[in-house]
């Protein structure tokens, strides 16, 4: 029984040996992805390619924004990801706490060939946007001839009764499409009142709902014909069949970005910066909008006609964008939702 | 003889133990730590006594017009239930056996779904061009679609779904140990069926409607799954908004401020009630 025991123990050993050896043959870069489709078209993309390229292998990690920052700072002393991804402008934070690492200019091959938002924050620790989500207007075009062409348009008579609002309180995407309002109407981050006065104006001729399969299902009842939402969720609705078109108005649409940051401290520093690199070179950039519909932060890329004509494409679009400070709506969310609710309470 | 005495004693207080644990880890541990926490600062001096949350809860008619709301609805769906639930209640207990089997498996069918996948029922009732709107449109009683989605009718509508079953099988307790033949003499002394329900059933069944009343209250008061589904972010209630807090704000003291308001609002409400029927409550 003993000698039996003692025996498993050391092939166990020998077992780990073995496997650790061929491990640490090959380099292993730690990231984050947000499991579900959205890794799934990230491998194709980027981390299956980034393999077999560099002969090196990547352990993905499933943790959305919130939870790989929390893993941050449960790991500060002891990082245990390279690369981390996040959406939702939790970079910020996680940059000013000091869990990223700056970028230098020369340390990306690709830094040259980006807008200049994308990069704009890399001597910060707030890594490069790999592609970014865009709130602008969503429209039914059955119902609606003339494409709406401003965010002053949802006021407009014609969609009494048919706009559809986002919690600004709960859903991101709403907040980012409530502040364009606020600044369309006269204000400013410092000031939402501006903007609390224009959805309370609009708010007896239109729904306002919470979370984004509600968007859906609002479309396909024919409840909704025009909504501030996303570019993305907006092929999500084309896909399921709705006649359903996004534009980016003219005052511009708002930048939801997603990025690809450089754990301060990583194991494996130069590999992590080969992999950021790669994310963000033209074709994964191009490949983002193919598939989800986002909109490319590498100004080569080069989207087919289809494409192009549903995602914010082109110099000229692209400079229209208005991108909103993350650490000041950190810093006001809270009092932000205390009178968003008050102002859309019945 | 003493020590039989004392062993029986004891017993029962072993027998609580395993429930008392349970109780004292999942409910008395974290309620404190609640209370605590709507008391104490947070930010750079945290950790002092504070009633900032409190004052936040006060400092407009905000809150309570969300409390009013709140409390309104769900008296609403106690005095519902009631009024559902008790003439149910003597239907079941007087069916033959079968049709009791099927009553009861119909009245407690909704309590083995799921809270989400309910609602979405309901969504699809209630929502604009769902079946009720198609019902009344073909009545010829409205002109168009008519959705009580979003409204406090629809609230109240999903939510007696849900808890008719807490007041029905409670009042069913009550009415299986009554005997038939206290209502048949009450008959044969002449009385019509209204007096006899109304002076033999009714002060019998009182202790089961007593309580199966206070869980509705109580489970109504602290929901905010189908207020928050059916009603939408327009209409708070109390749960929904310290749900927010605690999840969207991250304002967990003005949370746990507003949690410790609820729960005292709700026994200053409960406790006057359950003595007053403990004493109507016929346990003689």
């Amino acid at each position: 029984m003993k000698t039996r025991k003692l025996f498993a123990g050391t092939a166990g050993l020998l077992a780990a040996l073995a496997f650790g050896h061929t491990a640490s043959a090959q380099e292993t870069l730690v990231i984050n992805s947000f499991g579900g489709s959205y890794e799934e078209t990230h491998r194709a993309l980027v981390i299956t390619q980034f393999e077999e390229m560099y002969n090196v292998k990547v352990e993905v990690v499933t943790a959305y924004s919130a939870d790989a920052l929390a893993q941050l700072r449960a790991q500060r002393d002891n990082p245990q990801f390279d690369v981390v991804h996040f959406s939702g402008g939790l970079e910020h934070g996680a940059a000013s706490e000091g869990l990223l690492e700056p970028i230098k200019p020369e340390e990306l091959t690709n830094y040259e060939n980006m807008y200049p938002f994308a990069v704009a924050g890399i001597d910060k620790g707030i890594g490069p946007m790999y592609s970014t989500a865009v709130i602008g207007l969503l429209y039914n075009t059955e119902q609606v001839e003339t494409p709406p062409t401003s965010w002053m348009d949802v006021t407009k008579p014609a969609y009494a009764d048919r706009v559809l609002l986002t919690d600004a309180a709960s859903n991101t995407y709403g907040l980012l499409g409530f502040l364009m309002m606020n600044q369309v109407a006269g204000g400013s981050l410092d000031d939402i009142e501006p903007g609390l006065e224009f959805v309370k104006d609009i708010l007896p001729n239109s729904m306002l709902v919470s979370k984004s399969p509600e968007i859906q299902q609002n479309f396909a009842q024919g409840n909704a014909w025009i909504a501030p939402y996303a570019q993305d969720y907006a092929y999500t609705l084309t896909k399921a069949g709705l006649p359903v078109k996004f534009v980016q108005p003219e005052e511009g649409g708002v930048l939801a970005p997603i990025t690809v940051n450089l754990v301060a401290g990583a194991k494996n520093r130069d590999l992590a910066l080969k992999f950021i690199d790669f994310s963000i070179r033209a074709e994964a950039s191009k490949g983002w909008a193919e598939a989800l519909r986002y909109t490319p932060t590498n100004r080569l890329a080069e989207l087919s006609d289809d494409v192009a004509a549903e995602v914010v494409y082109g110099e000229e679009a692209v400079a229209k964008l208005v991108s909103f400070d993350a650490n000041a709506i950190a810093t006001n969310r809270a009092a932000w939702n205390e009178a968003w609710t008050r102002a859309i309470a019945q | 003889m003493a020590s039989a005495s004392r062993s029986t004693n004891r017993e029962p207080a072993f027998l609580l133990t395993p429930g008392l644990f349970f109780l004292i880890i999942a409910f008395f541990f974290p309620t404190f730590l609640l209370l605590a926490q709507s008391v104490l600062t947070v930010g750079p001096d945290a950790g002092e006594l504070t009633l900032e949350h409190y004052q936040k809860a006060f400092a407009d008619s905000f809150y309570a017009g969300v409390a009013f709301r709140t409390l309104r609805l769900a008296l609403l769906i106690t005095l519902i239930c009631l009024l559902i639930g008790f003439p149910l209640a003597i239907i079941i207990s007087r069916a033959s056996r079968i049709v009791r089997s099927l009553l009861i498996l119909m009245i407690v069918l909704p309590l083995m779904t799921s809270v989400v996948i309910r609602t979405f029922g309901w969504l699809v009732i209630l929502g604009q061009g769902g079946v009720l709107s198609w019902v009344l449109q073909a009545l010829g009683l409205v002109d168009g679609t008519v959705s009580l989605m979003r409204t406090e009718a629809g609230i109240v509508i999903a939510m007696v779904q849900v808890l008719l079953p807490f007041m029905v099988l409670t009042t069913l307790g009550n009415l299986n140990q009554m005997s038939p033949s206290l209502e048949e003499a009450a008959r044969v002394m002449g009385a019509g069926f209204f007096r006899s329900i109304w002076h033999v059933t009714l002060p019998m069944s009182a202790p089961g409607l007593a309580s199966g009343a206070v869980l509705v209250f109580a489970l109504s008061i602290s929901s905010f799954i189908t207020p928050s589904l059916v009603g939408g972010v327009r209409l708070p209630v109390i749960a929904s908004s310290i749900y927010q807090q605690m999840t969207g704000s991250f304002d967990w003291g003005f949370g746990a401020a507003l949690s410790v308001l609820l729960l005292g609002a709700t026994l200053v409400l409960m406790v006057p009630y359950l003595i007053a029927t403990g004493r109507l409550g016929g346990r003689s």
